[in-house]
């Protein structure tokens, strides 16, 4: 595994990871859906 | 085509649509999600299938393994999430209007006379893939059931990997999977599986559909995470190879091969082909959704657990593990290759290597399910609300329908000819013709404007602009241009199989005499619907015919 290999993936999946943890802290965090109408 | 994205939009606008909020239409059957992370749940398990772990690392392996990221994420970025976005839009939009069928959504989008038979793909696309898919879904429970009776530990000889699953799915004879004492079990395992997918969905979206993926998503991520615990705590092999140099074949970056046109072609197609976009799940799915659910944010939530499943998984288990035990010949394996050759072969020779089969093929089993669950339910939508049928007859018809088609798929097995045309023609090149349909009537029928506005309510953040500049102009443009593509380079062997073959002819014909059932009853529910007064109310299209 070269330094360049261990970079993109530590990027990738830290991009990923990022994404997923952001988007479920806002999904969790929300209001639930509306019911209402 | 009419871009009405300029026309004004203030609350007393005569052209603004009827409010949501007014009472289902008439025979509409109420059906609709549990939760808002159900939802998301759902539409990932859909996304989530064998691709993701199979598919997506030996495309990396194959095009400059960790430089192949780069294009990758620049088209989930500027292709994959947008036209997700566009239809979870469009999706709930139609639902509002009282559609759950893509028909009828297309319709509410666009009414013109001809939106109800441009969603005919729609119907199609999720109805064939379910066809062969759930076959797929058979060898998966069935290698996982042999991992438990220790079948398929068969040393390290690949031919032996390969024979079992020749004899497994039918590959050297047709018929013979039908055949009493043909030596297989699949069709059993079929039935099984096909039995279990009409029971859930029989149970409807929020009992069945949602209640599954609740529990199915979580216990993927499990599965996967002990496998992957395993591969990277593994010893170095006889030969010398360790996990390192396995994540090494992986995600060393070839940063030349961003210089070839393929490798940007091949990036894109694996994040739209992985997202389930122009599936005609999508845009059924959020139509249950209310209409104040966030389609911003659940939309790019499921994309972004789609992307954990592939990324973080799929591209740290599949091409390291089989590296490290076969070497570098695995990188040139298909996906039915990696999964049931290669990837047999390397459980067998890791410690407890019985266990993190079972483990690895159950999660396949469990992605597969999720996903084949998503086909079924816009065709179960189109019936009941096309013509007012019961849960039970829907099904009915819909069991018949598929039962026919994998019964077909079943038979004509010898080189999983039958299987590969239905993949080819409906699983490859008609869903970027639907997301091309899907990119136009969001862009350019309902006009990115509106799509702002309808888009942007109840969400915590709104679309980016450029992003919907990138759905009216770049995503249509892109998928004619990989749609040219894909017709120059395999169009003219594929047309050449037709005449030379007569399964390939016959699955031909299969698909377009469903296709034209399909516009046939799109037909008759449109008379149904215009004459139950179920179209009034809906702006009507600039061409002014009207529906």
């Amino acid at each position: 595994m070269t330094t360049g290999g261990w970079i993109v993936m530590t990027l990738s999946i830290g991009f990923v990871l990022a994404l997923v943890g952001f988007c479920l802290t806002l999904v969790l965090k929300g209001d639930p859906p509306s019911r209402d109408d | 085509m009419p871009d009405k994205s300029d026309a004004p939009y203030g609350p007393t606008d005569p052209a603004r649509p009827a409010p949501p909020s007014e009472p289902p239409r008439k025979g509409r059957i109420p059906d609709g999600w549990g939760s808002r992370l159900g939802v998301i749940l759902a539409v990932a398990g859909s996304a989530v299938g064998l691709g993701n772990f199979l598919r997506f690392p030996g495309q990396a392996a194959q095009n400059g393994g960790g430089a192949f990221l780069i294009p990758y994420f620049i088209s989930l970025l500027v292709l994959g999430i947008p036209l997700c976005w566009a239809e979870w839009t469009m999706g709930r939009y139609g639902g509002s209007r009282g559609f759950n069928s893509a028909p009828g959504v297309f319709t509410a989008v666009w009414p013109h006379w001809i939106s109800k038979y441009l969603a005919m793909p729609a119907l199609l696309i999720p109805l064939v893939i379910y066809m062969y898919y759930v076959v797929i879904e058979a060898w998966c429970l069935g290698y996982a059931w042999s991992y438990l009776t220790g079948d398929l530990m068969l040393g390290s000889d690949p031919e032996a990997y390969s024979a079992y699953f020749d004899q497994f799915v039918g590959a050297r004879q047709d018929g013979v999977l039908l055949t009493p004492g043909g030596g297989s079990s699949l069709v059993w395992l079929v039935a099984l599986t096909f039995v279990l997918n009409f029971i859930l969905i029989y149970r409807g979206v929020a009992k069945g559909i949602e209640s599954f993926c609740k529990v199915a998503i979580p216990a993927m991520v499990v599965c996967a995470l002990i496998v992957l615990v395993r591969v990277l705590t593994l010893p170095p092999t006889e030969s010398g190879r360790t996990v390192l140099d396995g994540l090494g074949f992986m995600w060393n970056p070839n940063f030349e091969a961003l210089s070839k046109p393929g490798t940007w072609l091949a990036a894109s197609g694996q994040v739209f082909f992985s997202l389930s976009v122009g599936f005609g799940v999508i845009i059924n799915y959020s139509s249950y959704l209310k209409r104040r659910d966030d389609v911003v944010l659940s939309g790019l939530t499921a994309s972004s657990m789609n992307e954990f499943f592939e990324v973080c998984l799929g591209g740290l288990i599949t091409i390291p593990a089989a590296f490290l035990f076969l070497g570098a010949a695995v990188g040139d394996q298909g996906t039915f290759g990696l999964g049931f050759n290669a990837l047999p072969n390397v459980f067998a020779q890791m410690p407890a290597g019985r266990l993190f089969g079972f483990l690895w093929f159950f999660m396949l089993f469990l992605a597969a399910i999720t996903s084949s669950l998503s086909m079924l339910q816009p065709v179960i939508a189109f019936f009941e609300e096309g013509f007012g049928l019961k849960r039970p007859a829907s099904a009915s018809l819909l069991g018949l329908l598929s039962a026919l088609g994998s019964g077909f798929v079943l038979w004509f097995s010898q080189g999983m000819l039958a299987l590969d045309t239905f993949d080819f023609w409906v699983g490859t090149t008609l869903i970027v013709v639907l997301a091309l349909i899907q990119s136009v009537l969001y862009g350019w029928c309902l006009g990115i404007r509106r799509g702002a506005e309808i888009s942007s309510e109840g969400a915590r953040f709104a679309i980016p602009t450029p992003v919907q500049y990138l759905l009216k102009y770049f995503v249509p443009l892109y998928l004619i241009g990989l749609f040219a593509i894909s017709v120059y380079k395999d169009l003219g062997p594929r047309l050449l199989q037709i005449g030379d073959n007569p399964v390939v002819l016959g699955s031909i014909l299969f698909i377009s005499t469903v296709a034209a059932f399909l516009l046939l009853l799109i037909h008759v529910a449109g008379r149904r619907w215009s004459g139950d007064g179920s179209f009034d109310g809906l702006e009507q299209g600039e061409s002014g015919e009207g529906i």
